[in-house]
């Protein structure tokens, strides 16, 4: 629960921040900092991952081997580590990504039944 | 594949830069951007641990785990200080006496020999059980009929001992000698460690005499001089060279001195040896074909030796019953340690199960003392897992702590035991400590550490009332279960204690035997004359020697034998010969009796104090010409003249040996003596005159003051008469009787030992379980008291728990005692069941015992404060 009530920002949901790095990077390499960014402006500034759970994070996903890693040269010209997105963390990003739909499913259904009688209404 | 240390550092340091950069690009002051980044980011340090973390093995979680819950565990047992000490000593002991004897059974009963293949290295032996002999050994034609007819052996070795005189290194001295054919050292598949072994080049009478030295004479006696080899020494009167060293190895079937060849023994050379059958003293050793298995060879051997009992019936008397036994010399090297052994490392066992059961008691009642705790852990969130956790590491730092403790108590115990097994088996001389000692208490720790772990029971998160008791309730069932160890261990410690009582009492009988012998006063010494020197001239020589050591002051009698009673009971004059008497017919199929055969001078049964009960003493004129004479024992007499005639009768030795019968007159009898067996039981003996029956090698001096004050005026004399002759073995009667009774006396040491330690063990487990059910039971006495209860029938209550409970014990120690005795006599021949009195005394020690165990308690019970009591709650 955000403290103040002016804050419109959401926690992330347990589980989801795996889900967040491969999707974001689909588009190509990136470093911590730059994935971080991009998850804050792709959802307009609502969700902000915390350093203390990314870096773990990735390094997790590195370690499962759905990400590769490599040294490279940062826009601010320091030394970064560049993430890859690698086979086998396709695949995974395409396991969570079901999940999280039929997730999303379930709960929208419970939430916001649909009308009797209109029992196959999509979301 | 984990990345290193530095590049966390880096990876968040490029991150900082990129924050920076992304501010200060927006147009914010670089030290505020620099501060904005920071503050961002967060906890670095935090940070970098969690990506630590994530690369770190799962095994080092664990073990991050382990060492925090050892801490508490530590910290936990800091408070119990008391319990940890008496925990951690029982175990030390039940592990410390496993683990030793375990190492010396390793080590003695199942490491192989070192000699070559020595899984093909058999032992053969020939007994006859009729005659009671249980190695009758080899005579020289019966090895040939072997060697000429066996297939399944590739080469036979044979070994016989005799004893030389040896002069050439160091004093001249009697040394205990091998005599070998070529063959025996390749057979044996032995090397030398200098020097080298006989061969086939030293067999036959024209070879030079060679010795080998073996490697603790070399090495103890001789100062590993390797300048020895090539030494000329002097055999008897034979000349010869030593060649070599033995490597260290097992001796059997005697630990000689030395090891020669076989012309340096004139009687391996002569007529009687080569060729009668009868005269057996060879030991014979054999090694298995290639492709031959061990029964191949025994049904083999079998056969060419019943072959050989019907060709020669005149050598093997059917009353003899020979048999033939082929073995593993390994298994016939260890046989006689095994018994033993075994029993030892039951005795060990029982301890460790006394030791564990007297521990898990500790341990079950700490336990429900600190169920409150273990109530508020659970309801904290600790899972089951986690607080069997904590138990199992509590437990494994006290087990672990005794374990250590127990392999350095091992350590010296090795030794012990090692010496000890030593009488037993000549494998035990070279024990030492070895790693296996640590894998045995190692492994028995972890056994006691997850026993101890899972015997308490944990709060249940079904059961109510956890947190909600403050005081102490012990239910039934753990009561139960606490009564039931103190009961195990009462009932083991008295099958130890009944065991040990057994071997005490037969010790003490052994100790208070009569002997008839004046044994305090009088010295007996070994003057070995060489075999060249019986006859008439060992006869004078042993009369000037008497005559002159007569005229020593403090000599009161002195007179020369061929045994000393007791340490001689394994030289040939051990065993007995048949004969006959006028007038006594052995009935049809009966056995001639037999009888023990001593060479003794005028005088010797007054020197030992052997009273004569009827007749006379030998004289100076029954000379070896005059009529042949004997005094016999009383048993003699009485047997076999039931009417009490036998002075002035005759009898005459039977064996072959003898010859034509040379009819002898009894001319004394003499009170009986058992100088063989140390538990006196049968005494058929017949005694000749030295003149007759001119071979001896022994001196016998009654003293009026200190024996062994006269042992160098003994020595000078003899020495003067004789330069060379060797003055060996000095003792009294009563120190021979002690040595020879050594083996039983350790037997009482070591089983005693394990007694008391079970013993102590048990009175702590008693004692521990009666000052936990007081201290439970506090608030019980205080209304017990507070209604008008008197504190003595409080203390004749808790007195009376524990009685009860050492009661059941010993009840069923009884029944496991008669169970054990009845099942180790189906194993062991010589197993008796504990006699009444060993019975009692058990039980009357175990329950004195337990009532001085239940003493403090009691005595705690009876004088609880009643307010406080009645506060407690």
């Amino acid at each position: 629960m955000p403290k103040n009530p002016d804050d419109r920002r959401l926690e992330l949901l347990q589980g989801t921040l795996d889900m967040l790095i491969l999707r974001t990077l689909q588009w190509g390499p990136q470093h911590g900092h730059g994935i971080g960014q991009a998850i804050r402006a792709q959802s307009d500034d609502l969700l902000r991952v915390e350093t203390g759970s990314l870096y773990p994070a990735l390094h997790r996903l590195e370690k499962h081997g759905w990400l590769s890693a490599e040294w490279g040269v940062s826009e601010a010209n320091q030394r970064a580590k560049y993430y890859r997105l690698t086979a086998a963390g396709r695949a995974q990003l395409s396991r969570e990504q079901d999940r999280w739909s039929q997730l999303v499913t379930a709960i929208g259904r419970i939430m916001n039944p649909a009308p009797a009688g209109n029992p196959g209404s999509e979301e | 594949m984990a990345p290193r240390q530095d590049e966390f550092d880096d990876e968040i340091r490029g991150h900082m830069a990129l924050s920076m950069k992304e501010r200060i690009d927006r147009g914010e002051d670089p030290k505020a951007a620099r501060l904005a980044a920071l503050k961002e980011f967060g906890n670095v340090t935090l940070t970098r641990d969690s990506i630590r973390a994530v690369w770190r093995p799962r095994w080092f979680d664990a073990i991050d785990s382990m060492v925090h819950d050892v801490r508490i565990a530590l910290r936990s047992l800091m408070r119990a200080r008391g319990l940890a000490i008496t925990v951690a000593a029982t175990l030390a002991l039940g592990i410390g006496a496993n683990a030793a004897i375990f190492s010396v059974v390793r080590q003695v009963l199942l490491r192989p020999l070192v000699n070559r293949d020595e899984d093909r290295l058999i032992y053969i032996r020939q007994s006859a059980p009729g005659h009671n002999v249980a190695n009758t050994t080899f005579s020289v034609p019966e090895i040939e009929d072997f060697k000429a007819r066996a297939t399944t052996i590739a080469a036979f070795g044979d070994f016989s001992t005799i004893e030389f005189t040896m002069v050439g290194l160091g004093e001249p001295r009697v040394v205990q000698s091998g005599v070998v054919s070529g063959s025996y050292f390749d057979v044996m598949g032995l090397r030398p460690v200098l020097g080298r072994l006989i061969n086939a080049g030293d067999d036959g009478p024209k070879a030079d005499g060679v010795a080998v030295l073996t490697y603790r004479f070399w090495s103890t006696a001789l100062n590993r001089d390797a300048g020895l080899i090539g030494r000329k020494i002097r055999l008897g009167s034979r000349p010869a060279t030593v060649i070599g060293v033995l490597e260290p190895s097992v001796p059997y079937p005697a630990d000689t001195e030395i090891i020669a060849n076989v012309v340096t023994s004139p009687h391996h050379l002569d007529a009687t040896m080569v060729t009668q059958r009868t005269h057996r003293m060879t030991e014979l050793f054999g090694r298995l074909a290639p492709g031959a298995t061990i029964d191949d060879a025994r049904a083999e051997l079998v056969a060419v030796h019943a072959a050989m009992v019907r060709e020669h019936p005149d050598a093997y008397s059917p009353k003899a019953d020979v048999h033939l036994t082929v073995k593993p010399l390994r298994d016939q090297i260890t046989a006689p340690a095994r018994t033993i052994l075994l029993l030892l490392l039951a005795s060990a066992a029982v301890v460790f199960v006394i030791a564990c059961s007297n521990v898990t008691n500790l341990i079950l009642a700490r336990t429900v003392r600190r169920e409150g705790e273990l109530a508020v852990r659970a309801a904290l969130g600790a899972g089951t897992h986690a607080l069997r956790r904590t138990l199992l590491a509590e437990s494994l730092v006290l087990c672990g702590t005794g374990a250590v403790l127990g392999v350095l108590l091992a350590r010296p115990l090795v030794s012990v035991v090692g010496r000890y097994a030593a009488r037993f088996s000549v494998r035990a001389l070279d024990v030492t400590v070895d790693p296996s000692l640590l894998w045995v208490g190692a492994g028995l720790a972890v056994l006691a550490a997850v026993v101890l772990a899972y015997v308490p029971r944990l709060p249940s998160s079904h059961a109510p009332g956890g947190l909600a008791t403050g005081g102490l309730r012990i239910t039934a069932g753990t009561n139960r279960r606490l009564r039931l160890f103190a009961v195990t261990q009462i009932a083991l410690s008295f099958v130890l204690l009944a065991g040990a009582g057994m071997i005490l009492s037969a010790l003490v009988a052994l100790q208070h035997a009569h002997t008839s012998f004046d044994t305090r006063q009088v010295l007996a010494i070994d003057v070995p004359l060489s075999l060249e020197s019986f006859g008439p001239k060992s006869v004078a020589f042993f009369e000037e020697a008497t005559r002159r050591i007569a005229t020593l002051p403090g000599v009161e009698r002195v007179a020369a034998g061929n045994y000393v009673p007791w340490r001689d009971g394994g030289s040939t004059f051990g065993g007995t010969v048949p004969f006959a008497v006028e007038g006594y017919t052995p009935a049809d199929g009966e056995a001639d009796p037999r009888a023990r055969l001593r060479n003794v001078t005028p005088g010797f049964f007054a020197a030992l104090g052997v009273p004569l009960v009827a007749g006379r003493d030998f004289t100076d004129e029954d000379k070896a010409k005059s009529e042949l004479v004997v005094v016999v024992s009383q048993s003699v007499a009485q047997r076999l003249f039931p009417n009490g005639d036998a002075l002035n009768r005759h009898m005459w030795w039977t064996d072959p040996y003898f010859g034509k019968p040379a009819p002898r007159r009894i001319v004394g009898i003499a009170a009986d003596v058992d100088d063989v067996e140390v538990a006196p039981k049968s005494a058929l003996t017949i005694y000749h005159p030295l003149r007759q029956f001119p071979f001896a090698g022994r001196l016998f001096v009654h003293t009026s003051g200190d024996p062994y004050a006269l042992v160098s005026p003994v020595t000078r004399v003899i020495r003067e008469i004789s330069a060379d002759q060797p003055v060996e073995r000095a003792a009294t009667l009563a120190d021979v009787r002690a040595q020879v009774l050594a083996p039983e006396r350790l037997n009482a040491f070591v089983f005693s030992g394990f007694a008391g330690i079970a013993l102590l063990i048990a009175i702590v487990g008693v004692a521990g379980v009666l000052a936990f059910s007081v201290s439970a039971r506090t608030r019980e006495f205080g209304v017990r008291l507070a209604i008008g209860s008197a504190p003595r029938h409080l203390l004749a209550r808790v007195l009376s728990e524990g009685v009860w409970i050492a009661a059941i014990g010993i009840g069923a120690g009884v029944l496991t005692a008669y169970a054990f005795g009845v099942v180790a006599a189906s194993y062991l021949d010589q197993m008796q069941l504990p006699n009444a009195a060993a019975v009692l005394g058990a039980a009357a020690v175990l329950m004195s015992a337990a009532v001085v165990a239940s003493l403090m308690p009691a005595a705690r019970a009876s004088r609880v404060d009643v307010l406080q009591a009645l506060r407690s709650e």
